[in-house]
């Protein structure tokens, strides 16, 4: 079971501090769901957990050891990162856009192994691409391209996934299906997903756990039951909110 | 994989049959008869003097030459993301220019031949630096108008190395060779700029799973342990070596690097790891077939390399510019 | 009878002009023009001498060298004429155009020169600037010298002429109708490059068909680093033309000037030499 823990994390970007000493910890199973205002520095958090960013003070730990201490190419066999709105500036066909994913662990030179493209092959049924696999991903809905990226991410078996906004730009059936898809991910693989998500109500029904944070600082941490409430999303966005509700039809509102 | 493989016959094919051609063709006619007699002892000895002498290392060098364009031009667009990027419109030939010019009205190029080569490869490495960090960042044609500007200081700096050159009759002569040629190349061109375009192109050739990587975005290659810097190092090294090196020996000779991968890619695909070989044997035929022209075009004078390559290049870049301009706002 | 008749007239003629054409006759000459720039200097003395070309003193006859030094010289901008106050100007056919036509308006007399192709053509021009300039007497001394040594040369044509080419690594080779092959001529070699008519391309293939004997290379070009230099410098040509190079002034085998006659006569020379040297070597 992988151990992420990140203890004391500061970075200031353009003199302004982006991430004020936040120390979470976060392991295999769990399905983190990073919720706050824009600006809050949930990307910046995610980038450096990700071991993209290295932050100004304070470190992160995998497995016990600093991200830093990683080279990119094992780190990228551990764990895999989605940014905002990915997309391909090729119109690669969508079998060749998985197995990208494998980039980490292939030589060189030549082509892939039988293991390779088997898992390619998992990675394209397990995100329902079969029907699309040699369609140009220029040419894929947003929701497929979506998909598309998910299997990348999910083809090399990566133990951490940090997801940021998976559900920018995707409709409610889109978003409602990422974010089974990535808490089934957590809890039937054993992985471990961070995503930063807007929508709170998905937040709340799907996530096996809140990071809620604004202007750098970590307000809460805890299952989303017991941290999401009206007095938090007050907090963090400034207006009034109400929880109701509880498991599949919990609900969040404000006004 | 197949289709790579097959294309690869394919051009290795036309890539044999243009060099027996480019053997064959030339000012003075000389039957397949006396030309495959020039190995023997007691061959003719004009007919084994422009066989081995003068044909043979120019198709020698538009094979190497147009390998180097076509392969710089396929990495350049890999890295940038873009389908305009190209040697000589990102402004990498006028810099290598520039270096050459340097190196031979100073005459430095006399007193020690590799300054030549040398100065091209310092000339095109500058370029290409100043161009990719100007035109860096979003939209196509940020990169294209970062080339153009980067060519008009290189050119300016060529003008003013032409002032300052004690030949008189440098700036007529320095305006023909800036159209490039191959003509009148000897083994001694080969054995000076060989060896750099050999190397730029074999470190290009390695840049592959990184250019792979980089079509899904700079933050995602990175987080699939691409290292950025040292992949841009790469590229840039490459393309200096390369583009350095051709230019010294053949001028300025444009649109190869723009026409040879996208020739390719209806056939192999977009991903760029797959481009690149197709893009450089591609490459190698356009240019010869280009050198082959110059030698059949019923003109008085030479025709010019570069004018050629131009004169058929243009079209297909207003072709790309208005493609583009459909797809992409 | 009748020559020495003449020449008596000319120089009388001579003494009689200051006299005669206080006015008329141009005191301070101006040349825009490499090839007029050498006339006058074998025309006229150099304080009638306005300004040279900036050429002459790199590319003109070495003789004048030291003379030119002492001139001023000019780039040929209309500017420079207008400050000089010439009485007269002598420009090219073809360059300097708009300087000329500025002169048109300001009312400078300008003569233009026709570019010379062979001997007939020299002696045109240098009667043309010698009665412009006045010194007709001069012109028609120079061109008895010119006429003379070219006889001298037909006299004593070797039997065994030389197969020479002007080629300075490819471009510009001067074939049928330019002074370079009638002053090749003259000297008695024979131009391989006079196949093609005027200037033209020669590539290193067609120069090995030809096989001349001699290459004669543009002394601007011998001296100074350029392009064609390093082509000149191609290992076939090294291979087979070590020993076999000369070096011309190009402007001067360019320009109408009645010294050509001189120049052949030296040609003659450094050909005779050449052909002492290879003797051995061929069986």
């Amino acid at each position: 079971m992988m151990q992420l823990q990140a203890s004391g994390v500061c970075v200031t970007l353009d003199r302004r501090d982006v991430l004020k000493d936040i120390t979470v910890s976060a392991q295999g199973g769990e399905f983190i769901a990073v919720i706050g205002p824009n600006g809050a520095g949930k990307s910046t958090l995610l980038s450096v957990l990700a071991g993209l960013r290295k932050p100004d003070r304070g470190q992160v730990l995998l497995q016990d050891k600093p991200l830093s201490a990683y080279a990119p190419r094992e780190l990228a066999r551990h764990r895999a990162f989605l940014p905002q709105n990915p997309r391909c500036d090729w119109p690669l066909p969508v079998e060749r856009l998985v197995a990208l994913g494998l980039t980490p662990t292939l030589p060189a030179f030549g082509g892939f192994s039988a293991d390779d493209a088997a898992r390619i092959e998992t990675a394209l049924t397990a995100c329902d691409l079969l029907a699309h696999r040699q369609q140009a991903a220029t040419t894929l809905s947003g929701g497929e391209l979506a998909r598309a990226m998910l299997a990348r991410a999910l083809v090399a078996d990566p133990q951490v996934l940090v997801v940021d906004e998976p559900l920018a730009g995707l409709d409610p059936r889109h978003a409602l299906d990422t974010m089974r898809r990535l808490r089934r991910l957590a809890e039937q693989d054993g992985r471990l997903v961070i995503a930063a998500v807007h929508d709170l109500t998905l937040a709340l029904r799907h996530a096996t756990r809140i990071w809620a944070l604004r202007d750098g600082c970590l307000l809460a941490d805890g299952a989303p039951a017991a941290t999401l409430d009206g007095a938090l999303v007050a907090a963090l966005f400034d207006v009034a909110g109400c929880v109701s509700g509880t498991g599949d039809s919990a609900f969040v509102d404000w006004v | 994989m197949i289709r790579v493989a097959r294309l690869g016959l394919w051009l290795g094919l036309v890539l044999a049959l243009l060099s027996v051609l480019s053997l064959l063709v030339g000012r003075v006619w000389m039957s397949p008869g006396q030309l495959l007699g020039a190995w023997r002892l007691d061959a003719d000895p004009l007919a084994a003097l422009i066989l081995i002498e003068l044909r043979l290392p120019r198709t020698v060098l538009a094979l190497l030459v147009g390998a180097a364009l076509g392969l710089s031009g396929a990495v350049l667009q890999g890295l940038t993301r873009n389908p305009l990027a190209e040697p000589g419109l990102l402004g990498v030939s006028s810099g290598a220019a520039l270096g050459a010019v340097i190196a031979i009205h100073s005459g430095l190029a006399l007193v020690f031949p590799l300054a030549t080569p040398l100065l091209g490869l310092a000339g095109a490495f500058v370029a290409a630096l100043l161009t990719l960090s100007l035109g860096r960042g979003e939209g196509v044609l940020v990169l294209v108008l970062a080339g153009s500007a980067v060519s008009g200081v290189m050119l300016a700096g060529t003008a003013l190395a032409l002032n300052m050159a004690a030949n008189p009759y440098a700036a007529y002569e320095i305006s023909m060779w800036l159209m490039g040629s191959l003509a009148d190349k000897s083994w001694d061109h080969v054995l000076l700029a060989g060896p750099f375009l050999l190397a730029g192109l074999a470190v290009l050739a390695v840049s592959g799973r990184g250019l792979d990587a980089l079509s899904l975005g700079e933050t995602q290659a990175r987080s699939l342990g691409v290292d950025l810097s040292r992949l841009r190092l790469q590229v840039l090294a490459g393309t200096a070596l390369a583009v350095g090196a051709a230019t010294a020996v053949a001028g300025a000779v444009g649109f190869i690097g723009l026409l040879a991968p996208h020739l390719v890619r209806p056939l192999v695909g977009h991903q760029p790891r797959r481009v690149l070989w197709p893009a450089t044997l591609a490459g190698a035929a356009l240019l010869l077939a280009a050198d082959l022209g110059t030698r059949l075009l019923p003109f008085t004078q030479e025709l010019k390399l570069g004018v050629l390559t131009v004169l058929v290049g243009t079209p297909f870049f207003v072709m790309l510019v208005l493609r583009l301009r459909k797809v992409a706002p | 009878m009748t020559r020495r008749c003449a020449l008596l007239l000319c120089g009388l003629l001579q003494m009689l002009q200051p006299v005669l054409a206080d006015n008329a006759v141009p005191q301070r000459v101006m040349s825009l023009n490499l090839c007029a720039d050498q006339l006058l200097l074998a025309l006229l003395p150099p304080q009638r001498i306005a300004s040279l070309t900036w050429l002459s003193s790199t590319e003109g006859d070495p003789q004048w060298l030291s003379v030119v030094r002492q001139l001023p010289s000019n780039h040929g901008s209309a500017e420079e004429v207008l400050a000089a106050h010439p009485d007269l100007v002598i420009a090219g056919a073809f360059t300097t155009l708009a300087t000329q036509q500025l002169l048109r308006r300001t009312a400078t007399p300008v003569l233009r020169l026709q570019p010379v192709q062979d001997w007939e053509g020299i002696r045109q021009v240098t009667r043309e600037v010698a009665a412009a300039v006045g010194e007709v007497a001069r012109g028609e001394q120079l061109l008895a010298q010119m006429d003379a040594t070219l006889a001298q040369l037909q006299a004593t044509r070797p039997a065994q002429p030389l197969r020479v080419i002007g080629w300075s690594g490819g471009t510009d080779v001067p074939g049928r109708d330019t002074l370079f092959d009638a002053i090749l001529t003259a000297a008695g070699a024979v131009n391989v490059g006079a196949a093609a008519q005027g200037h033209s391309d020669f590539d290193l293939e067609q120069l090995l068909l030809l096989r001349p004997e001699v290459l004669m290379r543009g002394a601007a070009y011998a001296s100074t680093p350029s392009v064609r230099n390093q082509v000149a410098a191609h290992r076939v040509v090294r291979q087979l033309y070590n020993g076999a190079q000369l070096t011309y002034p190009e402007a001067v085998y360019g320009c109408g000037v009645p010294r050509a006659a001189q120049l052949a006569l030296q040609l003659r020379g450094q050909l005779l030499k050449l052909r002492a040297a290879q003797q051995p070597v061929a069986p």
